[in-house]
């Protein structure tokens, strides 16, 4: 009778032990453009940065500081996430279209449309969005309405060209999404476009 | 008489656009792929994930012993989650025009792979992954995440 209940707290505590250790593991690797960017990683006993390729951090409880960062062979990382990185969905592709004055298509952006239609179908996307963005210049009124035609504009001629209407998203970032950064009412014309991200 | 009619034409609408414009603030993203069990937990419902799902605010993404998904966000967000995982979309609001930007994860267990999107090029501060002893906070980076 003792010796079970012994073996019946033995399982206990495992089960406790094994159920409550959620042992942490994070590693900061190249982004798909490769490039490394930097992460802080941070518990109720301290932070800890990475900014260096297969590095890691572990930790086995909430109270004590992340561990100093640790070289990992990228093999085992590629061996632990294995299934993850096996699903994981291509990079969104972004097409970039510009105008001239109004709401229509300059001829080189025109031309971009048939690989639009090609990315969605290859992709088999049903999640389009259709972005317009603005430069600085000008009021956030007047740049929210002319970003806002010209993106149902080129929804309308991607529908035309085959794409599926309720695949298509359409929304206007206005000044706040700028390609090229720059003060506030300034003239860019690379800013002056229209985005469209294929998933 | 007149009034009635005018009351009910401008209430119906006004449900109209607020169902419209609160079913596009809910999109946070899809899931592009999938193999096995993998199901979405919203509100009180168990939703059976299928390819090209959308996702919500507020989504939990659990992956079986045999199941795995890559999903992608609005905001180009890239996650995917190995066998017997688990997270949440806390938060996501991706509208640079109104200077709402937040991407909050939870890792709950699992193993999970996060390119992270313009969320955390926009507003740093705002983009976290949530673990269960730790925040990570990220500047346009790949992150490997492994919680048992």
């Amino acid at each position: 009778m003792n010796s079970i209940a012994r073996i019946a707290l033995l399982f206990l505590l495992l089960a406790l032990i094994s159920g409550c250790a959620k042992k942490t593991l994070v590693a900061l690797v190249p982004d798909p453009d490769g490039k490394t960017g930097s992460i802080s990683v941070e518990s109720a006993g301290g932070s800890v940065t990475i900014d260096t390729s297969y590095q890691a951090t572990t930790l086995g409880d909430a109270k004590t500081q992340p561990s100093a960062p640790v070289q990992m062979a990228k093999e085992t990382l590629d061996t632990i996430f294995k299934e993850a990185l096996s699903v994981q969905p291509k990079q969104p592709l972004h097409f970039l279209l510009y105008f001239r004055q109004d709401t229509t298509l300059t001829p080189e952006s025109a031309k971009l449309l048939p690989n639009i239609i090609a990315t969605i179908q290859e992709r088999n996307s049903n999640d389009i969005s259709v972005i317009g963005h603005t430069d600085t210049l000008g009021s956030k009124e007047y740049n929210t309405t002319l970003s806002k035609d010209r993106a149902s504009a080129v929804k309308k001629q991607l529908i035309k060209q085959g794409a599926e209407a309720t695949a298509i998203r359409t929304t206007s970032h206005g000044k706040e999404n700028p390609l090229i950064p720059t003060a506030d009412n300034v003239s860019e014309p690379r800013n002056r476009r229209v985005e469209v991200v294929v998933r | 008489m007149k009034s009635i009619y005018r009351e009910f034409l401008v209430a119906t609408l006004v449900l109209i656009s607020t169902l419209a414009y609160g079913a596009d603030m809910d999109h946070a993203g899809i899931v592009k792929s999938l193999e096995g069990e993998v199901t979405i937990a919203r509100n009180d419902q168990t939703i059976k994930a299928e390819p090209n799902l959308r996702l919500l605010e507020g989504d939990v993404v659990q992956t079986g012993p045999n199941g795995k998904a890559g999903l992608i966000l609005e905001d180009d967000t890239v996650i995917s989650m190995g066998f017997n995982s688990k997270i949440a979309i806390k938060s996501f609001m991706f509208q640079p025009n109104e200077k709402k930007l937040s991407l909050i994860a939870s890792v709950f267990h699992g193993t999970i792979s996060f390119i992270s999107g313009q969320i955390a090029k926009l507003a740093p501060k705002q983009s976290l992954i949530e673990t269960p002893y730790a925040t990570i906070g990220s500047r346009g980076t790949h992150i490997l995440i492994q919680v048992d």
